[in-house]
Formats: structure tokens, C-alpha cells, sequence
């Protein structure tokens, strides 16, 4: 009995813990720490401790990623969440770029979700198969997210999967073998797309269709 | 006749048999050339119904029921045929339902027989049939409709097996059991068979059908939202591409920020160390056995901000102060040669008055003629003199040594 209870203790340290940090979790980043956020008592649990530190649990993407938001906004959390948003919003376009990418490459018809496998080799023997894609990493590669200064393909694309790790963006289960899988703060990226989309009445899907019609006349 | 039926279907299906290479070919090719197969064989299919000529000048391909038997059979996922024509199946229950109420009245039993095994088979192939077209709804689903390519193909094969799954259920509703009722009346083989039999498949497939229905917009919506996620990429892609100076709003600049915007900062530091609790001292005295290791792993690694040139220039000159015993010997070799005559070692030190301690001297004089090279070497000739020693065997105590010129 009390060995069970200081499990479920240690693991929820460990989860607020990684919350702090700002890091988001889902269920391929930390799968044990997205099935207890799923449980009400636990996220309840976790909750009342969040709130004492003017923190709370938010989740996106269907309530399948999980990060720590403020519970009130003061003039300095403001500018936190403020300075953040616009890190996103810089991020965006290179961001963006980098999936639509990874989908042409790898000539699959979904792009990047949570969960899904990408084998850097693979991906790049593509890329320096075809100038245009060659031409496209080179571009996104140099946006200050990415800031590489590689002339190469590999360097270039080492260096974009590295900081993509580094922001959260994809995880590296085995650090011996290059595959690499694609974590919820995709499904959070998509949802902010969606989000300016929807608010800015961008219409961007409608966009996209037509453009597409237009090609296929 | 029924004996002429059984040696006809034997004999088709024999012909199946012996041309099964033919009739595969046509199946997985679409239709088949009749100048690439023998003209006999071709005639023969032709004429028992299992290849025809849809136009004169098309190619022969398959008859439908061969081909139905064949997809059905292998399970070919390509088959997305689906029966869903309930109303027509309905009508001829009822109709045979009719004649073999008939018969009983007139008491005609074999005809009675006849028709009750004619309504028989209708029911039963009816809800085969509607079983089959289940069996294969799920087939397309479980391989998400793995047969076409690209998700906007996904979700038109997905709308046709909504649309049938619609008309399968519409169907379905036609059934009225009370109208069934009504036709079966009191005859016990008629409601066995209507009421009971039909009545128990048609409400489990009506059950499956609706479940099948929740899976499908179940994956018409996955498919919707990865065909979504695409285009917002793209549009987004065109859309700052269309507009190269366009600023995202300030969404947060609001009274109320977006609950996904509100992102809280990193906060955590690592704790510090407590010396004074004791229920850490036992880990902590471990941590502290490891510092020599850790020490090692944490070895300040030199890492270079960017990359140092190195140039290549002449190395500058140094010296290397001469050792006197060494030149107090190369004099010794010269008077060697001067003289021509064999000369010890020590007297030679002892003649020159040089302040060398002698076995020091001995030593120099040794590795002064073995560290020549061999060319040099040959030159001299180097006797040690002296004795073995007496309690050691094995064992020679050098006292002096002679150099000559060979």
C-alpha cells in the first residue's frame, strides 16, 4: 500500500517537474507521465500543486499534449507569454517549411503527427537526390531557428534535426540509430496555425485548394 | 433434367478447372487477348459464359459471376462491389412466399416443396449476401482503404462505402417484420424461416451496419483532418509567400489571452545539496566515493568557438649543449686513429689526466663504439677486458677495454 503510494508520488514529482521545465508531454515524449495527466485524480492532484505557484495544466491538441500555463496574468507573466508568442510566431514560417519538406520528401500524404517515424538517412538520400528539395533545406536551414551555415546537405539537415530535438519538436529514442519521431508539440504547432487562421480569417485551406486546382488544370 | 443440370455444372466446372491459367490471367489483367491463348480454348470459355466481348472491338474479359466468385474467394481487397439492392431481394421473398402458399392451399405438395426450397435458398443467399457486403466494408476499413494511394482518394472510397452502407440500411428498413408476419401467417416452415431466421440476421446486421457506419466517419474525419493539416501547411506556405511583409496579430495583446497561448516559463533549478540530513548521508557518501570518476568525466572539454588557423613556419633553431664526456671520447677515437695502435681505454684516461670517473668513462667508451653507425663501426674493433665473475656464472666484470683499428 505505501509502496504503491510512493510511487505514484515519485512519478508525479518527476511529471511537475517536466511540467516546470516547460517542456510538453504527450504520450511519445513520456508516455507513463501522459497516462497519469489523463487520469482526473491525478491531473487534479497535480493541478492543486500547479496552482500554488500561480500555475495550471493546459492542454492542446485534443487534449492529448499537456504543458503548464500560467493561472494568472500579471503584468509580468504577460510579458513571458508575450515574448513566447512571438518566439512561435518567428519559428512559424521556417517551421512550416521544414514539414512540408519532410512530406514531399518522404511522398506521403500526411504530414508530421504525433508519433510519426522519421529515418534521417532515408530522408536524406532523398533530399540530395533532388535539387529542389536540396534547394529547399538549404533556404529553411538558415533562418535563425535553424542558423546553419553548412553548405552541405549533411551538415544542414544534422543540425535542423538537432535543434528540432532541442525544441521539442521530435525525440530521439535511440541515440545510436538515426530515427527520429515526431512529438505532440507538432499537434500544438498545427493547432496555433489553425488558431491565427481561424481569428485572422486567413482562409488558408481555401488558399491551398485553389492553388491545387489551379495545378491540376 | 436434374441429372442433365448436375453433368452440365460438372462439366463447367471442370472447363474452370482446365483453363484456370486463362481465366487467372483475365482476372488479374483486366481482360485478355484472344490471339495470346489458344483460339479453341478461348472459343470454348466463350461459348460456357465464363469470357465475353464486352464491345467487338474490345478484348474478351471475365463474366461477372466468375469474377464476383473469384474476389469473393480470394478476399481481394480491389472488390468494392456491394449488393445493396434489398428492395428487389424483398420482392421475390415475398412473391415465392405467395406461390408457396398457393401450392399448400391447392394441396400440390411437390410443387409446395419446390417453391419452399426456391424461398429457401432466396433467404439464405439474401443474408449471405448481406453478410458478405459486411464482411467487406470491414476489409476497407481495417486497411484504411489501403488500395488507393492518396487521402483524397482515401475519401472518396470512403464516402462510396458510406453511401453504401446508407442504401444497405435504407434497404433494410423496407423489411417490415409485421408485413412478414402477415405473409408467413400460421404455416410453421414459412414463420421458421421469415420471423425467426431472417429476422434474427437482418437485426444483427443492422447492428453491425450502424457500427461499421460510426467507423467510418470515425476515419473520414482522420482523413479530413491529415487533408486539413496539409492544406493549412500549404496555405500557409502561399500566403507568406503572397504576402511577404504579413505580421501574425498580436494574439496575446488581449485582455484575455488564448488558453494556447498561455505558456508558462521554464522555472525549475536544481536543488541543492542538504549536508546535515541524515537520510542522505548514506547516497551522498556514495556521491562523494565517485567525485574521482566524475572528476575525470568532467575534464574541461575544450571547445573551440570557431576554427583556429594554423600556419606552417620555419621550426626555430635550438641547441642542444654537448656533453664533455661524450666529446672527451670522440677525441679518444681520433687518437685511436691518429696513433693506429691498439689503445686501453683506461690508460688513455689515466695518460690524459681527465677527471672522469673511470667506470663512467668505460661505459661512455662502449656506447660511444656502439652507437656508431655501421659503416663507422667497422672501422674500429672494441675488446672488453677483464673476467667472469667468481661466484655468478654467466656473469663477465668488464675492467677495461681496448680499441684498435680493424
Amino acid at each position: 500500500m505505501s509502496d504503491s503510494n510512493e510511487t505514484t508520488l515519485v512519478g508525479t514529482s518527476a511529471l511537475i517537474e517536466q511540467l516546470l521545465r516547460g517542456e510538453f508531454i504527450c504520450r511519445v515524449t513520456n508516455e507513463d507521465g501522459w497516462r497519469a495527466l489523463k487520469n482526473n485524480s491525478t491531473r487534479e492532484r497535480i493541478e492543486t500543486y500547479l496552482n500554488q505557484i500561480n500555475r495550471t495544466l493546459a492542454s492542446a491538441g485534443e487534449g492529448e499534449v499537456f504543458f503548464c500555463g500560467y493561472l494568472q496574468l500579471g503584468d509580468a507573466e504577460r510579458k513571458v507569454v508575450s515574448s513566447q508568442f512571438k518566439d512561435i510566431c518567428s519559428a512559424l514560417i521556417p517551421l512550416v517549411e521544414w514539414l512540408v519538406l519532410v512530406q514531399e520528401a518522404s511522398g506521403q500524404d500526411a504530414p508530421l503527427s504525433e508519433g510519426a517515424p522519421i529515418r534521417l538517412t532515408d530522408l536524406q538520400a532523398r533530399i540530395e537526390d533532388t535539387p529542389a528539395f536540396r534547394e529547399q533545406l538549404t533556404k529553411l536551414s538558415q533562418y535563425r531557428l535553424f542558423g546553419s551555415s553548412s553548405s552541405n546537405v549533411d551538415g544542414q539537415i544534422k543540425l535542423v534535426f538537432k535543434r528540432l530535438v532541442e525544441l521539442g519538436y521530435l525525440t530521439k529514442p535511440n541515440s545510436e540509430k538515426q530515427i527520429y519521431i515526431a512529438t505532440g508539440k507538432l499537434d500544438y504547432l498545427y493547432e496555433v496555425i489553425r488558431f491565427i487562421d481561424e481569428t485572422e480569417g486567413l482562409s488558408l485551406e481555401a488558399q491551398a485548394e485553389t492553388a491545387t486546382q489551379r495545378e491540376l488544370i | 433434367m436434374s441429372s442433365n443440370l448436375h453433368q452440365a455444372g460438372v462439366k463447367l466446372l471442370k472447363q474452370l478447372g482446365r483453363h484456370a491459367d486463362v481465366i487467372m490471367d483475365a482476372y488479374l489483367a483486366g481482360s485478355i487477348n484472344d490471339t495470346a491463348h489458344d483460339s479453341g480454348v478461348i472459343e470454348k470459355l466463350k461459348k460456357s459464359g465464363i469470357l465475353w466481348r464486352p464491345e467487338p472491338d474490345q478484348e474478351l474479359r471475365l463474366k461477372r459471376s466468375v469474377r464476383a466468385l473469384l474476389e469473393e474467394a480470394l478476399s481481394d481487397e480491389r472488390n468494392r462491389q456491394i449488393d445493396s439492392n434489398v428492395g428487389s431481394s424483398l420482392a421475390t421473398i415475398k412473391t415465392l412466399a405467395d406461390h408457396y402458399k398457393e401450392a399448400r392451399h391447392n394441396i400440390d405438395h411437390s410443387a409446395a416443396e419446390a417453391y419452399l426450397a426456391d424461398l429457401n435458398e432466396h433467404v439464405y443467399s439474401f443474408t449471405d449476401s448481406l453478410r458478405y457486403s459486411i464482411r467487406v466494408l470491414w476489409g476497407r476499413i481495417n486497411n484504411e482503404f489501403g488500395y488507393v494511394g492518396t487521402i483524397s482518394a482515401k475519401i472518396r472510397e470512403n464516402e462510396l462505402a458510406q453511401s453504401q452502407v446508407s442504401d444497405l440500411l435504407n434497404g433494410l428498413e423496407m423489411f417490415q417484420f409485421s408485413e412478414l408476419g402477415e405473409i408467413a401467417g400460421d404455416i410453421r416452415e414459412l414463420r421458421r424461416l421469415l420471423m425467426t431466421s431472417l429476422q434474427e440476421t437482418l437485426s444483427q446486421c443492422t447492428q453491425e451496419l450502424s457500427i461499421v457506419q460510426g467507423r467510418l466517419y470515425e476515419l473520414l474525419g482522420r482523413f479530413r483532418q491529415i487533408q486539413g493539416r496539409t492544406r493549412l501547411l500549404k496555405g500557409w506556405l502561399l500566403h507568406t509567400d503572397m504576402h511577404p511583409d504579413y505580421q501574425v496579430d498580436n494574439h496575446v495583446g488581449h485582455k484575455a489571452i488564448p488558453n494556447l497561448f498561455n505558456c508558462a516559463e521554464a522555472l525549475l533549478a536544481p536543488a541543492s545539496v542538504d549536508v546535515s540530513n541524515p537520510h542522505h548521508e548514506l547516497e551522498l557518501m556514495s556521491l562523494v566515493a565517485q567525485v574521482k570518476a566524475i572528476s575525470r568525466d568532467a575534464l574541461p572539454h575544450i571547445a573551440r568557438e570557431q576554427n583556429v588557423t594554423f600556419e606552417m613556419g620555419d621550426s626555430e633553431d635550438f641547441d642542444i649543449p654537448e656533453n664533455p664526456l661524450k666529446i672527451a671520447v670522440d677525441e679518444y677515437f681520433c687518437e685511436v686513429i691518429d696513433s693506429g695502435l691498439r689503445q686501453s681505454a683506461l690508460s688513455y684516461l689515466t695518460e690524459k689526466q681527465l677527471t672522469w670517473d673511470a667506470e663512467s668513462w668505460l661505459y661512455q667508451v662502449i656506447g660511444g663504439y656502439e652507437g656508431l653507425a655501421d659503416e663507422h663501426k667497422n672501422y674500429f674493433e672494441l675488446e672488453p677486458i677483464g673476467k667472469p665473475d667468481p661466484v655468478y656464472n654467466g656473469n663477465f666484470i668488464i675492467h677495461d677495454v681496448e680499441l684498435w683499428l680493424a
